[in-house]
């Protein structure tokens, strides 16, 4: 590996890193909003997979040979790591809330509906133009500002992916700013209200 | 040393302390990473600030519901409330201890930004001069995302901070804007807050 492949590998980790702890936030304050075990527990796998993450990230980081004068900069990404992790350890505690059974208190709930960048969901009806589309294809983004986090289908949850197909009945978890969620919902479902509200 | 606010018991709504908690401590993350990648002083300063306002607001709401727990149910019930707060508090400064890596010093290896120019879209301050062609307009007005391709998400007024400002909001010679758009975009925009040129396409 060249000196620049591996600052981009490097790199390419702490964005991982990074990603994966903002979506653990997302999924926190979701669990939180519709009380759900399910997204509570995806939370706490991201959060074993950040731990992971975080080490490979160091040892990689610490494993290349920079030069005396690079060490401050090397120092300031590892401090970066470690404030990451620091994150996606906030969202898991927001998290355990929800796995140890304590039924989120109607003010939570509010808080989350209220603030200025929130989660939702919209469960997709048969005429909704989401139906049978990739994620892809779906632009749910483009028309709504909103990110779809979790596909929800029969009790399991699903990470979404660009070739992931969406189909009537999938319930989508999304976050992004508030504004979005009432596109998102009149997009899944166009007409009917949806059941699960 | 810094300076701490003096705490005193004020009746807010819990709902209202909380929700600028998670409001601040997710504004507080974008600026930080911002700050750490671009190795923006100004934009750490901003986080540091934030961070000890996030902090007056968990011990005022930890006051709130410590007032309204009267008996094991309100305490079963509230557990909740506190523990999220403390998260986000945590978050709060998790961004912190990145704005640090930058105030302190330290610097994040400039590599990393030059990747990320690339790929994101970085935050900035721009603080809006007297001669300012933007002073005394609205938001709405200025079309900016149209223009230069940038975002005002948040505004700091004197002490107070108004995170992600309606169309209608009106910026004010004085006023620290927190900006999101593509590099170039912001530069532009931190020349027309400053008064430099009256419109990007006007000038030479």
């Amino acid at each position: 590996m060249t000196e620049q492949e591996k600052f981009e590998e490097i790199v390419a980790r702490f964005v991982e890193l990074k990603d994966t702890s903002e979506l653990m936030m997302d999924l926190a304050y979701s669990s939180l909003l519709l009380n759900s075990r399910e997204l509570a527990e995806e939370v706490q796998r991201l959060e074993e997979y950040v731990d992971q993450l975080h080490t490979d990230f160091e040892l990689l980081a610490l494993t290349s040979d920079f030069k005396k004068e690079e060490a401050s900069g090397f120092l300031g990404l590892i401090r970066l790591g470690v404030a990451t992790e620091k994150i996606a350890d906030a969202a898991a505690e927001m998290a355990e809330v929800v796995l140890r059974g304590i039924e989120p208190h109607p003010v939570l709930k509010l808080t989350i509906k209220e603030a200025e960048e929130t989660v939702t969901q919209a469960c997709v009806t048969d005429n909704s133009p989401l139906a049978n589309k990739t994620l892809k294809e779906a632009r749910v983004h483009e028309e709504t500002g909103m990110w779809v986090l979790v596909i929800k289908r029969g009790g399991k949850c699903l990470r979404p992916k660009a070739d992931s197909r969406i189909q009537t009945g999938d319930i989508l978890i999304a976050s992004g700013y508030a504004e979005g969620v009432e596109d998102l919902k009149k997009l899944a479902s166009p007409e009917e209200l949806c059941p699960i509200e | 040393m810094p300076h701490f606010e003096k705490i005193e018991y004020k009746p807010i709504p819990v709902r209202e302390l909380l929700l600028e908690m998670k409001n601040l401590s997710e504004l507080m993350i974008d600026l930080a990473y911002s700050a750490a990648l671009f190795n923006d002083k100004e934009l750490a300063e901003d986080v540091i600030e934030l961070e000890s306002r996030v902090d007056t607001l968990a011990y005022l709401l930890d006051m709130e519901i410590m007032v309204a727990a009267r008996d094991p149910k309100d305490a079963q019930a509230l557990i909740g409330v506190s523990t999220v707060a403390a998260a986000t508090d945590k978050i709060s400064d998790a961004a912190a201890d990145i704005a640090a890596i930058v105030t302190r010093n330290i610097g994040v290896h400039p590599i990393v930004g030059a990747i990320f120019e690339k790929v994101e879209e970085r935050l900035m301050q721009a603080i809006v001069k007297q001669d300012s062609a933007i002073a005394g307009k609205q938001i709405g007005e200025l079309d900016l995302a149209a223009s230069m391709g940038v975002d005002i998400i948040a505004i700091r007024r004197n002490k107070e901070w108004i995170i992600n400002p309606e169309d209608t909001e009106r910026v004010f010679r004085g006023d620290v804007l927190i900006t999101r758009g593509a590099p170039i975009g912001i530069k532009d925009f931190k020349d027309l807050a400053d008064g430099k040129h009256a419109k990007p396409e006007e000038s030479p």
